[in-house]
Parts: structure tokens; C-alpha cells; sequence
């Protein structure tokens, strides 16, 4: 797990011999540095090994514990993290690692999601579908069976209930390629354009294939504006499987990303037309990067319709490529790591954010916006403090802490008003927040939470190149000089006299 | 660059205009033919469409006049623009379904609306302080505190003070999530703008009741209107002829103030080269707020009209996506950053929508193109930008696309 860190730490730079000081019976300079060279991230392997064997051995514990214990709930949150962990990891390769802002996911995961469920729609399902009068599937469609295919080439062991699992991959395989084919045709109008045009291309193509999807002759393949109900969700639901799947797309990400192959995706993120001289297939590898992306979407597609049990339209609006986007932005776009953190922080809110949608009196729903008005305000104030902004205090902060504090008394003290005898449903906080959420970081940390760094123990237990040892704070005459001390108290002061009220 | 053309005579390609005449034969023809076979497809029924167009495309047209001049100004393509509409038709939809108010709340919302209104004309004054500035936010108080505890709202009252609600939601959203954002790169605009879309989507369905809800305001306009087409009776309704009227002043009243004054000769040089107008002295910042007011006072009143031609009005989650998005594609197949691309790109994604289907309608061995007409603005959409990226009317982008 020895992820590359861009930074040099001080002892690569201490380790290399001073070249004016070297005595000259040494026998060459080079001999010395290649000797004593070692890049940070192969020092410390055996710790670094130590720590990801135990990590993943934790990882799987915990796994088994909860697959174990009692909450179903909880189970079914993992195994969505797992799926939706799928597709924003893929959804990275593209806005991440190649730089292509693509808003049609859920296009690609419709795609994938309804061909696996239909492959593996059950025997007793596709009958009931037949008889119906209400279902628009055509023959053939009813007819497009993995069990059926595997009794046509004669493989009888694979078409029983108990290899069941067999037939669920062959299905996730197919839907995340028919997927993939549409991933190369949606590439084909990146090679003409650029930046938000070719957004607002992905973004029609992932709304007009979910508009088409409920016409007529489409509808022969995905029932219309009914689905199709009965998918098998004992995948889907699975800690294993969804977990297994995840960390194959994760391994294939991680190794894409540092192959030749991810190096000139990231050329094309910096700088197309540089990458281009520098003799990268600019158009091939923009296509692969859809392809592969849209492959990962289709399997996460049809793993989210085995989660839920059936294929809906409405479980693949653009709100999905939504949550994905915030989980890119705020886990750090580019980072896998980041990404997963991302995922999982989106998943948490979205499935129990539940308090904050239920209904409440007015006066706590005022102590609720009175403490997070503070709370912004606070946080306001230590982020300007951290830039060194002066006024620490300004306007905007005072306003928002004075409005927090009205709200506070009004919520605590004025409970008895008429006014706030009504209670208020929160329908759609958890949206709110989100987005709020993505507001916020675009505007403060555009670059995430992690930036484009990954998570690993070198960078963990990494040197702080931007804290002064103790050495250098001994040199400093900045903090040493008792000239500068009155300058420093004074700042304080003045701190701890803006404090909030 | 208009100099230049009209300087250097430009050598016209004859096939555009041979195409269009083709196109317009084989309409002709196919109407014919469709008679031919069942005299229901009369003159009358291709008069319906033709004005259902007309009318669909105009309030097209005044929503991608909002994508297109906010995407002229900053290069940003407003998703919000579609929940800004959103929120103006059920801005006045309370307007005029739920007077009179009582006294408290029409004070708050009184406070808010005329602080707003100084805000903007704080642009103009640059001071809150201002005589003109106090003055007009006292008279904007006292307006909207009588409005809403005596008077009865009609519809166009109501569209009046929507778009003034809507304006100052514009120019909120773009100084809290825009304005920080100047200079960033162009995804995390974007990024920003599908959030503060989706926070409008939500806070619709927490304000506003998340069903469908009837719009309809007392007046004669959404009354029977009967026309005489070559002896065939026409039944419509009088928003066939206002629509199209409404939309075409608001138009030449954009067209005036972007030619004819000094924020619009300022707006117009913020859009060829931001950096050098803001050299030049203009206050880009301020520029780009109005750019944002005017866009979404337009949204407002296509909202309105919106309501009162269909009747209803969505969901909020969902009543301004497929407007919006529309509206956004037919900006871009007239030539985003184009004032009159966004027109010509409505008007002809209404005739796209309608008049395909008219020409192609159900009959017993045909089932119709009726479902696939939303997405022909995708579809449409998507071919303009392979084939031509700067619309029908737009200057050559290829550089900045």
C-alpha cells in the first residue's frame, strides 16, 4: 500500500552528501548518493507491510462481526457504502483522474443495473411477466436468460439454484459491458469537445437515456415506467460480495491510476494540448477512461438493483451522480482514498440523516438553526484566524452570530409564543445539507478533503515539512527576540477580546 | 468584430438557406400527405401546433435568455436557472392564492423584498446610504407592507412582484456561491452551480407543498379562444396570443437595455473580455450581479406564463429540470452567448417539440412521437455541438469551446 508522496521528506535531502564539503579521496560522489539514497516511501517497509496486513485483517474482522451481529440495517448501509464506494470510485477515474467533469453516471449505471436484472431475473418472475397483461417486455426480452443460456451450452450443474452466484456475475460482467459500449460512445463527443460543453453533453446523454428508457420500443426491454420487481437481492445485500467487488474496483483504479496508462490520463487532466506534444493518444485514452469508468458504473448498477430488488427508473435520477459528485469533491478529487471517505460520509447522511427529516416544533427547529448558525459563525471565525485575516470579527461573521443567538433565545425562551406552537416537518434536509456541504467546499477547500494525495502510512507518518523543528524555531528570531514578544501578546489580546459572545 | 464583417464583404454559403428551403418543401409536402390520408389532419390542426410552437418556444426563448447571458458574462452555465423559474412561479402562486396576509408577515417579508430592491439599486447608487437608495427602499416597504395586507393580486401583479423576488434571488445566489468563486476553475463553478441547483430543488419541497399544484389566476387570457382556419374551427385560448406578446416586449426591452445604456455597453464589454473592461473602470462585480437580476426577473415571467398556459405547476423538486435543461439546450442550438441564439434556439426547440409530433401523430398504424419528445432537445442539443459548436446564429467558438 506504498503510495507515492510528491514531497521529498528532510532526510532524503539531509542524505544526500553536500557536494562542495565531499573529500576528494572519496571515490565517487554518485557511488555515495546511490548508497545512501533511499526514496521515503521503501523506508519503513516492514512497519509499513506490518500496518497493512493488520489493517486489512481489522477491516475483514469488523466485516465478519457486523455480517455476524443483529443489525440488518446496518448490514444493508455497509453493502450500499460498498456499491456506491463502485461507482464513485469509477466516476473518479473520469473527473478525477482525467480531469472530465461527466455528469451522465447514472446513465451508464441504468444501463448496467436493468441488463443484470434482467439476466437474472428468476424463472417464476419472468412467467408471472409473460402472462401479464400490464407488462410491455417483449418475447425476447423475457427470453434474454443467463440460467436459459447455461442449459443451451449444456451446463446443467450451473443453471441450479445454488450456483446461483455464478449466473449473478456472468450478468454483472455483461451489464458492465453493454455499459462500457455506451461509455466508448459517450467518449466519442470528448474527443470534439471540451469543459462544460462536453458536461452538459454527458449530462443529456444520462437524462435522455433515462427519458428513453420509459418509451415503447424501450420500454420492450425495460417494462417502461413499471420495472421489473424480483431481482434476487441476496447479492446485493451482501456484505462479501459487495465488499469483494468494491475492493476489485479499488485494486484496478489503484493500479490503473500509477500505470503508463493513468500517467497520461493525468497529462490529459493538467494540460491536453501538452500531453498531446508529448506524443499521448489524447482521443484513445479519453475513450478507455470512459469505457473503463462506464464499465465499473454498469456493475455498480446492477449490485444497486440487486440491493433494492428491483429495476425502477426512479432509483437512477441525476440526484445519484449528485451524492457522487459531493462525495469526489469533499473526499478529494483524484484521490481514491479520498473518494471512499467521501462515499461513505454521503452514506451515512443519506441513511441516518432520518431526525433531521421528521417532524419537530417550531422552537426546536429554531434552537436547531440558532446552534448552527453559531456554529458557522465560529467556525467563520477560527478559518479567518487561520488565514491571518484581519478583522477576525467582520460583518459577516457578527451577523451570522447575532442571527444565531436571536434564534437560540427565541427557541429556549420563547417556547410559549403562539407563533411556535406548530411543528414543522424537515422534508429534504438531508439534500440541504448536502449541498450546503458542497457549497462550502467548493468555495473553501476546492481540492477536498485529502487533494489528490492518497492515504497511506508513509504519508501518515510523514515528516511535517511546513512545521519548524526545534532547531530551526532556536534560529528563528522571529519567536526568540523579546523585541517581537509585546507584538504577540498584543495580537492575542485582541483575540481574546473579539471572542464571541 | 460586427465592424469588421460589415467592413470586408463575407462570402455567404449558398447550401444553409438551399437546406432550409429543402426542409420547409418537406414539411409542406408531408402536411399534404397527412391530409390526404385523413382529413382530420386539416389546416386547423397544423394552425393549433404552429401556434402551440410559437407559444412553447417563446417561453423557451425567455428562460435561455437567462443560461445565455449569465454563460456570456462569467462562461458559467447556471444549473439554478432552472429552480430560479421554479421558484417564481410558486412565488406568485402564493401571490395570488393567498392574500391577504396578516400584518407580522407581511412586515418581514415587506423588510426583505425592499432590501433587496436597495441592494439593487445600490448598483446603480453605490452607496446604501444614498437618498435615492433610502428613499426607494422606503417606497419599496410601504408598497409591498399595503399590497400584502389590502390588495388582491391579479396575475400580472403577481408576475411583477415575482420577478422582482426572483431578481433578488439571483443576485443572492451569485454573491454567496458565485461570487467566491471567480477565477476558480470552471469545473467547481459548475460543481457549485448543480449544488445550489439541488439546495433549490430541496428547499422547494420544504417551503412549498412537494405536489402538483393548479395555477390558475382569475383572468380572461386562459379563456376559450376560437379562430377560422380555411373554414375549420380552431379552439385554443387567449395565452397563444399574450404569450408570444409578453415575450417579445420583455425582449425589446432587453435588446433597449443592453444597446442603448451604459450598464448594457458595460455588460457587452464585460462579455468580450472581462479583464479589460474591469481595466477600463467598469465594476465587473457589479456588471455580473445585474446580469444575474435580469436573467432571472426573465425566468419569473416565463414561470408565470409557464403556469397559466399548462394550468399546473409541478412538484419543486422536479418543475424546473426539464424546463431548465431545455431551455438551456435551446440556448446552445441558437449559439450560447448570443442574445438573439437564445431566442431563435427556443423558438425553433417549440417547433422542434410540437410541430415534429403534429407532423408525425398517432394513427392506428403509428403509434406517434409523442413520448420521445423530451428528449429532443438532448438529442439536439448534442448534434449542434458535434456538428457546430456555435449554434445557428452564435460566432465561431471553436476556440474557447
Amino acid at each position: 500500500m506504498s503510495a507515492i508522496n510528491g514531497k521529498p521528506s528532510r532526510e532524503d535531502v539531509a542524505d544526500i552528501p553536500d557536494v562542495a564539503s565531499r573529500d576528494i579521496d572519496t571515490p565517487n560522489g554518485d557511488e555515495i548518493a546511490a548508497a545512501s539514497y533511499e526514496p521515503h516511501y521503501t523506508r519503513n517497509r516492514l512497519r509499513n507491510g506490518l500496518l497493512t496486513i493488520g489493517g486489512l485483517v481489522l477491516l475483514v474482522l469488523a466485516l465478519y462481526l457486523v455480517d455476524q451481529g443483529t443489525s440488518v440495517k446496518l448490514r444493508q448501509v455497509l453493502a450500499m457504502f460498498a456499491i456506491w464506494g463502485i461507482a464513485t470510485v469509477s466516476l473518479n477515474l473520469i473527473n478525477g483522474v482525467t480531469g472530465i467533469l461527466s455528469l451522465g453516471h447514472h446513465g451508464f449505471m441504468l444501463i448496467g443495473g436493468y441488463t443484470t436484472g434482467l439476466l437474472i431475473l428468476p424463472a417464476a418472475t419472468r412467467d408471472n411477466l409473460a402472462a401479464s397483461a400490464r407488462s410491455e417486455l417483449s418475447d425476447f426480452a423475457i427470453g434474454l436468460s443467463v440460467e436459459n443460456w447455461m442449459r443451451a451450452l449444456g451446463l446443467d450443474a450451473l443453471a441450479t439454484p445454488e450456483t446461483l452466484w455464478v449466473r449473478f456475475l456472468v450478468a454483472l460482467f455483461i451489464g458492465g459491458l453493454v455499459a462500457a459500449v455506451f461509455g466508448v460512445i459517450v467518449g466519442f463527443p470528448s474527443l470534439r469537445l471540451r469543459g462544460d460543453y462536453l458536461a452538459i453533453v454527458t449530462f443529456g446523454f444520462g437524462e435522455a437515456i433515462r427519458l428513453l428508457a420509459s418509451t415503447p420500443i424501450a420500454a420492450r426491454f425495460t417494462n417502461g415506467a413499471l420495472g421489473f420487481a424480483g431481482v434476487p437481492s441476496t447479492f446485493g445485500k451482501s456484505i462479501w460480495w459487495t465488499f469483494g467487488l468494491l475492493s476489485i474496483a479499488v485494486f484496478v483504479m489503484a493500479r490503473l491510476k500509477y500505470s503508463s496508462y493513468g500517467r497520461a490520463l493525468q497529462g490529459i487532466r493538467e494540460d491536453e494540448v501538452a500531453s498531446e506534444a508529448m506524443g499521448v493518444n489524447t482521443s484513445y485514452h479519453k475513450v478507455l477512461a470512459f469505457a473503463i469508468s462506464a464499465f465499473f458504473a454498469g456493475v455498480a448498477g446492477g449490485l444497486w438493483v440487486s440491493w433494492v430488488g428491483t429495476a425502477r427508473l426512479d432509483l437512477f435520477l441525476f440526484f445519484l451522480t449528485f451524492y457522487f459528485l459531493v462525495a469526489i469533491s469533499v473526499g478529494g478529487t483524484g484521490s481514491i482514498t479520498g473518494v471512499l471517505m467521501g462515499t461513505a460520509l454521503v452514506v451515512w447522511v443519506r441513511q441516518y440523516g432520518d431526525p433531521l427529516e421528521q417532524s419537530y416544533p417550531l422552537s426546536t427547529w429554531a434552537v436547531a438553526a440558532g446552534t448552527v448558525l453559531l456554529l458557522g459563525a465560529v467556525i467563520a471565525y477560527v478559518v479567518r484566524r487561520h488565514k491571518r485575516l484581519k478583522p477576525r470579527i467582520n460583518s459577516v461573521v457578527v451577523t451570522v452570530a447575532a442571527l444565531g443567538v436571536v434564534a437560540l433565545l427565541v427557541g429556549l425562551f420563547g417556547s410559549n409564543l403562539p407563533a411556535l406552537q406548530n411543528s414543522w416537518q424537515g422534508f429534504g434536509m438531508r439534500a440541504i445539507t448536502l449541498s450546503v456541504l458542497l457549497i462550502a467546499i467548493m468555495i473553501l477547500r476546492p481540492s477536498g478533503l485529502m487533494g489528490r494525495s492518497e492515504f497511506s502510512w508513509a504519508w501518515l507518518f510523514r515528516e511535517r515539512l511546513d512545521e519548524p523543528t526545534d532547531e530551526e524555531r532556536g534560529q528563528d528570531a522571529w519567536l526568540t527576540n523579546p523585541a517581537f514578544k509585546a507584538a504577540a501578546a498584543e495580537d492575542e489580546l485582541s483575540d481574546a477580546e473579539g471572542e464571541e459572545p | 468584430m460586427s465592424a469588421i464583417s460589415s467592413t470586408f464583404a463575407r462570402k455567404r454559403n449558398w447550401w444553409p438557406g438551399l437546406i432550409g428551403l429543402g426542409l420547409i418543401g418537406l414539411i409542406v409536402w408531408r402536411m399534404f400527405h397527412l391530409y390526404s390520408v385523413n382529413p382530420a389532419f386539416n389546416a386547423a390542426f397544423f394552425a393549433g401546433a404552429f401556434v402551440r410552437s410559437f407559444q412553447l418556444g417563446s417561453l423557451y426563448a425567455l428562460i435561455a435568455l437567462g443560461y445565455t447571458m449569465v454563460y456570456g458574462i462569467i462562461r458559467l452555465i447556471n444549473f439554478a436557472h432552472g429552480e430560479v423559474f421554479m421558484v417564481g412561479a410558486f412565488a406568485a402562486y402564493f401571490m395570488f392564492t393567498l392574500t391577504p396576509f396578516a400584518w407580522p408577515w407581511a412586515i418581514i417579508i415587506a423588510a426583505v423584498v425592499a432590501y433587496g430592491f436597495m441592494q439593487i439599486l445600490n448598483f446603480w447608487r453605490g452607496h446604501m446610504l444614498d437618498p435615492v437608495v433610502l428613499a426607494g427602499g422606503v417606497l419599496a416597504f410601504g408598497t409591498v407592507a399595503v399590497a400584502l395586507i389590502s390588495v388582491k393580486f391579479g396575475w400580472l401583479a403577481a408576475m411583477v412582484a415575482s420577478m422582482f423576488i426572483t431578481g433578488v434571488l439571483g443576485v443572492t445566489i451569485d454573491r454567496v456561491a458565485y461570487r467566491p468563486l471567480r477565477g476558480a476553475p470552471r469545473n467547481s463553478m459548475l460543481i457549485t452551480a448543480i449544488a445550489v441547483s439541488f439546495f433549490l430543488q430541496n428547499f422547494g419541497i420544504l417551503a412549498f407543498s412537494n405536489r402538483q399544484t393548479p395555477f390558475r389566476p382569475p383572468t380572461f387570457w386562459t379563456g376559450l379562444l376560437k379562430f377560422e382556419v380555411f373554414g375549420e374551427p380552431l379552439f385554443t385560448s387567449w395565452m397563444v396570443v399574450l404569450v408570444p406578446v409578453i415575450t417579445a416586449v420583455l425582449v425589446v426591452a432587453l435588446t433597449l437595455f443592453v444597446t442603448r445604456t451604459r450598464l448594457g455597453k458595460a455588460m457587452r464589454a464585460t462579455a468580450q473580455d472581462a479583464e479589460t473592461a474591469r481595466m477600463m473602470g467598469v465594476n465587473v462585480d457589479r456588471v455580473i450581479a445585474t446580469t444575474f437580476l435580469l436573467g432571472s426577473m426573465l425566468a419569473a415571467a416565463a414561470a408565470v406564463l409557464w403556469g397559466m398556459t399548462f394550468g399546473s405547476i409541478n412538484q419543486p423538486a422536479i418543475f424546473g429540470i426539464l424546463p431548465g435543461i431545455k431551455a438551456f439546450a435551446a440556448a446552445v442550438i441558437g449559439g450560447i452567448g448570443s442574445l438573439p441564439g437564445a431566442v431563435v434556439g427556443g423558438v425553433l426547440l417549440g417547433f422542434l417539440e410540437n410541430f415534429l409530433t403534429a407532423l408525425f401523430p398517432r394513427t392506428a398504424e403509428f403509434p406517434g412521437i409523442t413520448e420521445y419528445k423530451d428528449t429532443f432537445a438532448f438529442l439536439a442539443m448534442i448534434l449542434i455541438l458535434l456538428v457546430r459548436p456555435s449554434g445557428i446564429v452564435g460566432e465561431d467558438l471553436s476556440e474557447k469551446v
